[in-house]
């Protein structure tokens, strides 16, 4: 467990930075307590440049960045305590993965032989020990990404700060990846992990930060998301057996702002109401009056999502 | 298992960054220099290494008369302590940071405790480490291609003027290649030729500015050629100074420091990351 002043792993305070007249993050204010928390959002939203303001890269233009409870900017007492990943490779091509990490794990202050073996047992733990003495250049684009992974974590850091980790790995790497922090987090330790793919990072934390052009879009749980966009204008298609008669029970009840027929089976219904209307298909359902062999969200994307939050944090819906 | 370092009170935190980035270096150089150990480069090291040797050879050969002490040393510095030195440190200490940042590398360093500064001067020392052998070496076959008669001194004198200009020229190209990163290698050859070159000759107070007049100066001191100089025509003078070589080897080593303080100091304030989101 990490020892901040305040005891929460990340305070921001009314943060912006700009990049000229450009908004990199636009007014965020959160608390963060221990543990895994995912961070989300489309290309271009500012996960980028809010790791960048925790890691203390970056210095915010207005507000405050408090980690694990101290300043972030330029913080050797910080970055002692932290691992990050980032989201570009920026290997050393002429050189070997343990080699690679030893010396960046000598440079959090650990003398050689400490460093040695910290960077081993990194690389054991990401599965690399049988390469690692290779050039990096020969590795395999998972195999860089678990050599990545093993300089974040070879010197045993409290918070660990992943971007956009599974980016370009294959399903098995993928996979394993998963594996790997699950066990990160099941140890109790904290995790960071900034995703533009909401599933590649629902199994591993429920609580999620959404961001979007730089804003704060939305924070909590995925039970607080799903009730938050519960009457967001969307997009439902059912298949039931009899469409017609559903549409025009939709529409007289007023679950459905638009119907559509596709099909012999199939019925697109826009809904401003999808938990009601959720409701009272199951009702339908129960008593026999419709079969619905299928229901989805046909906009349940995660720009979608972004999108629908857009439109509330605009006043829009 | 433990980190060297420990945290200290806020009030010593330049304490705190000294020791702190002094323990890093070490590592740095040690990989820099196994990174750096590669067959081009060490053709390319022993190239420029051979260059003054046998440029002198075909001038020795070429007059008529064995040239005087004088033009020997001129001609051994401009080609070692200048040229070589100036060159063969352009090419290592210039790039330090944009290469870290152009290879998306610098994030992993600027996320270590100190590593920023200590990846800056241990990369310097590397730079140097690099030059100074093969300045003193290109210096000392220069000398045996002429007949000189004292071979000791001209050794001697050559030999710390490639070490002055080593650490001088790294550590202003370093500091050059921290002020501009992205244009580094332009804006050095620019401050070359303009303030190293040009203003260099120019007998005014703009002269003391630069390495080039502090190592001239020595040349002159050192081989005892100011006196003569001097008698000649006072002129010369406004060209060497009149201050001590003491004096001119403390100010080349305060520039030095000077250099690189105040490329440590754009290189903790400065910020070097831009945001780059993942496209996929």
């Amino acid at each position: 467990m990490f020892r901040g002043e305040t005891g929460m792993l990340l305070e921001l305070q009314n943060v912006t930075r700009l990049y000229g007249t450009v908004i990199g993050v636009n007014d965020v204010t959160l608390s963060l307590a221990a543990g895994a928390h995912g961070l989300l959002g489309p290309n271009g939203a500012g996960k980028t440049t809010l790791l960048n303001l925790i890691t203390g890269q970056l210095s915010p233009t207005i507000g405050s960045v408090r980690v694990l409870g101290m300043v972030s900017r330029s913080n050797p007492n910080l970055l002692r305590r932290i691992g990050y990943l980032p989201s570009t490779e920026g290997m050393y091509a002429d050189v070997s993965a343990l080699e690679w990490v030893t010396y960046l794990t000598r440079l959090q202050g650990f003398n050689a032989h400490e460093a040695s073996g910290l960077a081993l047992q990194a690389l054991e733990r990401v599965d690399l020990a049988e390469h690692m003495h290779r050039n990096i250049s020969t590795y395999s684009r998972g195999m860089r990404q678990r050599t990545r992974l093993a300089q974040a974590i070879a010197h045993d850091p409290e918070l660990l700060i992943l971007d956009e980790p599974f980016s370009g790995l294959d399903p098995i790497a993928r996979h394993s990846m998963t594996c790997l922090l699950e066990g990160w987090i099941s140890e109790g330790r904290s995790l960071i992990i900034a995703s533009h793919v909401l599933h590649e990072i629902e199994s591993l934390t429920r609580s999620f930060l959404l961001l979007g052009s730089g804003r704060l879009l939305a924070s909590g749980s995925t039970d607080d998301m799903n009730e938050l966009l519960a009457d967001v204008p969307s997009e439902v298609r059912i298949r039931v057996n009899k469409p017609r008669e559903l549409a025009a029970d939709l529409l007289r009840s007023g679950l459905a702002d638009a119907v559509k027929l596709i099909g012999a089976e199939d019925l697109s219904v826009s809904t401003a109401l999808s938990a009601q209307l959720g409701r009272f298909l199951g009702k339908a359902v129960t008593e026999g009056e419709y079969v619905v062999s299928e229901l989805h969200a046909v906009d349940d994307s995660l720009q979608n999502v972004f999108n629908s939050l857009m439109k509330i944090h605009r006043g829009s819906v | 298992m433990s980190v060297v370092d420990s945290p200290r009170p806020a009030g010593n935190a330049a304490f705190n960054l000294l020791i702190g980035t002094i323990q890093r270096i070490p590592p740095v150089v040690w990989f820099e220099w196994r990174r750096a150990f590669t067959i081009s480069r060490l053709a390319w090291m022993l190239s420029l290494m051979a260059f003054p040797p046998g440029l002198l050879f075909l001038v020795n050969m070429a007059a008529r008369n064995e040239p005087r002490v004088e033009v020997v040393s001129i001609l051994i510095f401009i080609l070692c302590a200048c040229v070589v030195c100036m060159m063969s440190v352009f090419l290592w200490a210039t790039p330090v940071l944009s290469s870290e940042l152009e290879g998306r590398s610098w994030v992993y360093l600027a996320v270590r405790p100190y590593g920023p500064i200590a990846v800056l001067i241990g990369k310097y020392l590397v730079a140097v480490s690099w030059a100074v052998p093969v300045g003193l070496v290109s210096a000392t076959l220069s000398v045996f291609v002429f007949n000189a008669e004292d071979r000791g001194h001209l050794i001697a004198v050559h030999s710390g003027l490639v070490l002055l200009s080593c650490l001088a020229y790294s550590a202003l190209f370093l500091l050059i290649g921290v002020i501009a990163p992205k244009k580094c290698m332009v804006a050095g050859i620019i401050y070359t030729i303009i303030f190293e070159v040009a203003f260099a000759l120019i007998p005014a107070a703009v002269n003391m500015l630069t390495v080039q007049y502090r190592l001239r100066c020595l040349l002159i001191r050192w081989m005892d050629f100011d006196k003569a100089l001097a008698e000649r025509n006072p002129v010369f003078l406004s060209y060497f100074g009149d201050e001590s070589s003491a004096w001119h080897v403390g100010v080349l080593l305060g520039m030095t420091a000077g250099y690189l303080i105040v490329a440590g100091i754009i290189l903790r304030c400065r910020e070097f990351t831009a945001a780059i989101e993942t496209e996929s």
